[in-house]
């Protein structure tokens, strides 16, 4: 295999390892307000695209507030969602609150198709349909918007962590639900902004796919299982960790594809998750931790 | 402490009992008698799903694949191997339950709910694989003229004999499940329901009981797949998909924890929700569609709903009627 060649299969995987990071995040703010894994991530990611291409081929908006729109309109799905059905459940048992967002995941999938119908959706591309060339491998312009967009967005998931206030809460809430409670934060509403930060995150991604693969109701679940396996191989809980396991499961794929062949392609994150399951569930990034009874 | 038999309990259970195995005798109707025989295989599922949820406070998202290998192992057993029914059986049990085991051994070492996002990993992978592996799955369009189940000279070749060998499994299935209820198991499974600590602390060896319950389940599952396949005679990779895991998850959670006679009831009920055709006689076609339309919308509300505002199921409304009966049954 010549060098180009092995370069269009890394950019291929850089992109689709953006994807993958931005629904780990999702999962990775869930789990550090929370503690619990929330399966209705992918459906978030769903969300973003369907949405979007409402508010562009039925509200007739313009393409950059259609897609604000999509987004904004899944970080409230999001935050409601964990108004009715979580915060309920005041006892915040972990199993509890797992089967709860599994029930949501099936709720949301399906009210995508009662609203949208079951056939698949499509979005123009953001600016160009056209490609560039990186040392003689080819990208579609709009693969450089989902690299841009993933940039941007984990630059101000940063930025929100360590320079806000509410940023503070949410590390806070993360390390210590009582603790935090006795400064004044109110761990309740940190859960809630978890949901919608999620849900924005999510959708992000499925708006910016979009105009590349078209979305349809039922997208959710499998881009759910892979954001969730790159989740794990960072380590859960880690933001940095997320971005990283995301990108490296896009390589892990994209080599496979060229290595090994394109048959189990999608089996590839599944044996990474089980994998990391096992042998080193703290993720490849995470310190390890002795559970004390 | 023994419990006296409650009388209405005995009295519930045998007039369930005459009642679920007279069903061929009373109609000659097929459809009806095959609805009926999907729920009985459902059934042999949740007895697995009671255990592992209601006693053992796991999760799984994934028996679907487990009822997909044992479908498979036996199908490819009868028709390329040439085996007699009962070795596929046993052939669906000891890969279900050897599966079983090396998922569970190393995702239930760890705390926390790791069981569940392996299992969903697991169900997925085999998803491909039924579709890949075609010399023996057949890939996307999966094996068509799979026999029906024989034992020696009996064939179960007609609705009303394949409903008895079902619901006949089923018994059996949750007569077992019973007795693992009532055992020393049982009561480490309720022990480590109140306090993980607490059961570790008087000796109980948690991880050894939950990975035996689970192993148990995903033989269940396996069998249920060896008796679907032959009973309907076609299985494609559709069958298996993560859908029927969270199917299986809605059951058992409707069904509720610490009883057995709730997440049999539950499954009867959501099974019955696509064919209500089958039990409401002149339910006009609109209608049946309207039902199937939302039926999604339906196990996925249930779900939510219950962990709000149930979360002991059916289970726990049983046992408000018979408070008697303590934690078994």
């Amino acid at each position: 295999m010549g060098a180009v060649e092995l370069l269009q299969f890394a950019l291929a995987g850089l992109k689709n390892g953006a994807i993958y990071a931005l629904v780990a995040l999702g999962f990775t703010l869930v789990y550090a307000a929370t503690g619990a894994i929330n399966f209705a991530q992918g459906e978030f990611y769903m969300l973003g695209g369907m949405l979007s291409v409402w508010a562009y081929a039925g509200l007739g908006l313009p393409l950059p507030l259609a897609g604000l729109v999509g987004v904004a309109m899944t970080a409230l799905v999001g935050g409601v969602f964990e108004l009715l059905a979580v915060r309920p459940r005041k006892d915040g048992d972990l199993l509890a609150i797992i089967i709860i967002t599994v029930g949501g995941s099936m709720v949301l999938s399906s009210a995508a198709r009662h609203l949208f119908g079951p056939l698949e959706k499509a979005l123009p591309a953001f600016t160009s349909t056209g490609t560039v060339s990186i040392f003689g491998a080819v990208l579609e312009i709009q693969s450089l918007w989902i690299l841009g967009l993933t940039t941007l967005a984990v630059v101000a998931l940063w930025y929100l962590y360590n320079r806000t206030s509410l940023g503070r809460a949410m590390r806070a809430c993360a390390v210590n639900r009582d603790a935090a409670r006795l400064v004044g934060i109110d761990p309740r509403r940190i859960v809630t902004v978890s949901f919608m930060l999620a849900a924005a995150l999510g959708a992000l991604a499925g708006l910016a796919v979009t105009p590349l693969t078209q979305t349809a109701f039922d997208v959710g679940p499998s881009v759910g299982i892979k954001g969730f396996a790159a989740a794990i191989l960072g380590g859960l809980g880690n933001p940095i960790a997320a971005v990283a396991g995301g990108i490296v499961l896009g390589m892990l794929e994209s080599m496979s594809i060229a290595f090994i062949s394109s048959t189990y392609k999608d089996a590839i994150a599944l044996v990474v998750l089980l994998g990391v399951l096992f042998w080193r569930p703290q993720g490849i990034f995470g310190a390890s931790r002795r559970e004390k009874v | 402490m023994v419990k006296r038999p409650d009388i209405r309990l005995i009295a519930i259970v045998a007039i369930a009992l005459v009642a679920v195995f007279a069903l061929p005798m009373l109609t000659s109707e097929r459809y009806l008698l095959r609805v009926f025989t999907f729920v009985g295989v459902n059934v042999i599922i949740i007895t697995g799903m009671a255990l592992l949820f209601g006693y053992a406070g796991q999760v799984s998202l994934g028996h679907a694949a487990f009822y997909g290998i044992g479908a498979y192992a036996s199908a490819f057993a009868v028709l390329t191997l040439g085996w007699p029914w009962v070795a596929g059986v046993a052939l669906a049990l000891v890969l279900t339950a050897v599966g079983g085991l090396l998922l569970a051994l190393p995702s239930l070492r760890l705390k926390g709910h790791y069981l569940a996002m392996a299992t969903l990993g697991f169900g997925e992978i085999m998803k491909v694989v039924f579709v890949e592996a075609r010399p023996v799955t057949g890939g996307p369009d999966g094996l068509s003229g799979i026999p029906y189940p024989t034992l020696g000279p009996l064939e179960f070749d007609t609705a009303g004999t394949a409903y008895w060998l079902v619901w006949g499994v089923a018994a059996v299935a949750l007569l077992l499940a019973y007795n693992v209820v009532r055992s020393r198991a049982g009561r480490a499974m309720r022990a480590l329901h109140g306090s993980e600590l607490g059961a570790t602390a008087c000796g109980i060896d948690i991880t050894g009981v939950k990975v035996r319950v689970f192993v148990i389940s995903a033989a269940l599952a396996g069998l249920a797949g060896a008796l679907y396949a032959h009973v309907v005679g076609f299985v494609s990779p559709s069958t298996f998909s993560l859908h029927v895991s969270v199917l299986l998850v809605a059951m058992a959670v409707l069904g509720g924890t610490g009883s057995l006679a709730g997440p049999v009831i539950a499954t009867v009920i959501l099974t019955l929700i696509p064919y209500s055709d089958a039990v409401i006689p002149g339910l006009s076609r609109t209608a049946l569609e309207t039902i199937q339309e939302w039926q999604e919308d339906i196990y996925g509300l249930t779900i939510i709903a219950v962990m709000l505002f149930v979360p002991g199921g059916i289970g726990s409304l049983i046992r408000r009627i018979f408070p008697e009966r303590g934690d078994a049954g």
